[in-house]
């Protein structure tokens, strides 16, 4: 019985899944089609002028390393690249359910970093901590439960029920 | 089946854990709530002043919205008692040249607004850090002094701190 209660639950959470993979896949979409001034270091438009905006109230430790950022202009625009980048896979592979417990895992720790840069800010609520919250939460949810129905990782278990084995560990990507 | 509920309820306590830990770290919303992004604020840190009469104004803008502003609109010298000694208003200090305005870091940089030949006073972005170079006509008597600035909505105190400095004139 508690197989079948598991496998019902399974088929809501696409509901979750694609809506937050969107939050990831559409930054990337944003930055690289449809505003690609985003990333132009010259631009007004650039977000590395984001980065300038946390440091406020910035997390004290975290504050430290995004000064260090700022002051280093070709390090600040790698970073950036390589952030989107990773928003962009990740967000995808949630959307797709392919290696979803991977994917909720780095998916989570974006979203609490962001928080501890970027959380204080809100003008209209205390918006950027429940952006970063619930998408933590979210997204850890996925690294616990993966999934198993309407997703890649569905294919990959019925064809490898085992996971990826190295040695005798066994690492559940799905 | 016990492991499973434990591992469960470990993992709602973590991610529950950091939904709490953030709002106390971010808003301080378990202790005294207080929202940063709705009001400009500017910290004065590391101003000097000279008996020669050059104000090298260190401003830091440390809250408020991310979008938007703030504007500084008057600069004032003042006596411990009050009196202002000398002051810049918007009209003048919207009018300096960018060259006198030293910012921390490239992106988002502070600048001199001026509207044709009225000027309006000083761009200053959330997170920038920035000397203004500013010169009284007159030279300094040496003593303590309040460097206080405005922001464009009248004020010079947001969430408790006031936008001031005490510098000394030796």
């Amino acid at each position: 019985m508690a197989q079948v209660a598991i496998e019902t639950t399974q088929k809501f959470l696409p509901v979750l899944r694609v809506t937050l993979g969107w939050m990831f896949l559409s930054a990337f979409v944003r930055r690289v089609i449809n505003v690609p001034a985003k990333l132009n270091p010259q631009s007004s438009a650039y977000v590395g002028g984001k980065i300038l905006t946390f440091l406020p109230h910035a997390w004290s430790p975290i504050k430290g390393i995004l000064i260090w950022v700022l002051e280093n202009p070709t390090l600040l625009y790698d970073f950036i690249i390589a952030f989107t980048a990773l928003e962009g896979i990740f967000g995808l592979t949630m959307i797709l359910g392919l290696f979803t417990r991977l994917s909720g895992f780095v998916l989570a720790m974006f979203s609490w970093g962001m928080g501890l840069a970027a959380g204080w800010l809100g003008s209209t609520c205390v918006d950027e901590w429940q952006i970063a919250s619930v998408e933590g939460a979210a997204a850890l949810m996925f690294m616990l439960t993966g999934s198993r129905w309407l997703s890649i990782d569905q294919i990959l278990y019925s064809k490898y029920p085992e996971g990826i084995k190295i040695g005798k560990m066994r690492i559940p990507l799905w | 089946m016990r492991t499973l509920e434990i591992i469960a309820i470990i993992f709602m306590l973590i991610a529950t854990g950091v939904t709490f830990g953030l709002y106390q770290i971010n808003f301080q919303g378990f202790t005294n709530l207080t929202n940063y992004s709705k009001t400009p604020a500017y910290d004065l840190s590391g101003t000097r002043l000279y008996s020669n009469g050059t104000l090298l104004l260190n401003v830091t803008r440390t809250a408020g919205p991310d979008t938007y502003g703030g504007f500084i609109v008057l600069v004032q010298i003042l006596y411990p008692n009050g009196t202002v000694l000398y002051q810049w208003t918007g009209q003048q200090l919207g009018m300096l040249p960018q060259s006198d305005i030293i910012n921390k870091f490239p992106l988002h940089p502070a600048k001199p607004i001026h509207i044709g030949k009225y000027g309006v006073g000083i761009l200053a972005p959330l997170g920038q850090n920035f000397v203004v170079k500013l010169q009284v006509p007159f030279h300094i008597k040496p003593g303590t002094y309040i460097v206080r600035v405005y922001d464009a909505d009248g004020q010079y105190e947001a969430y408790g701190t006031e936008f001031q400095v005490t510098v000394t004139v030796s």
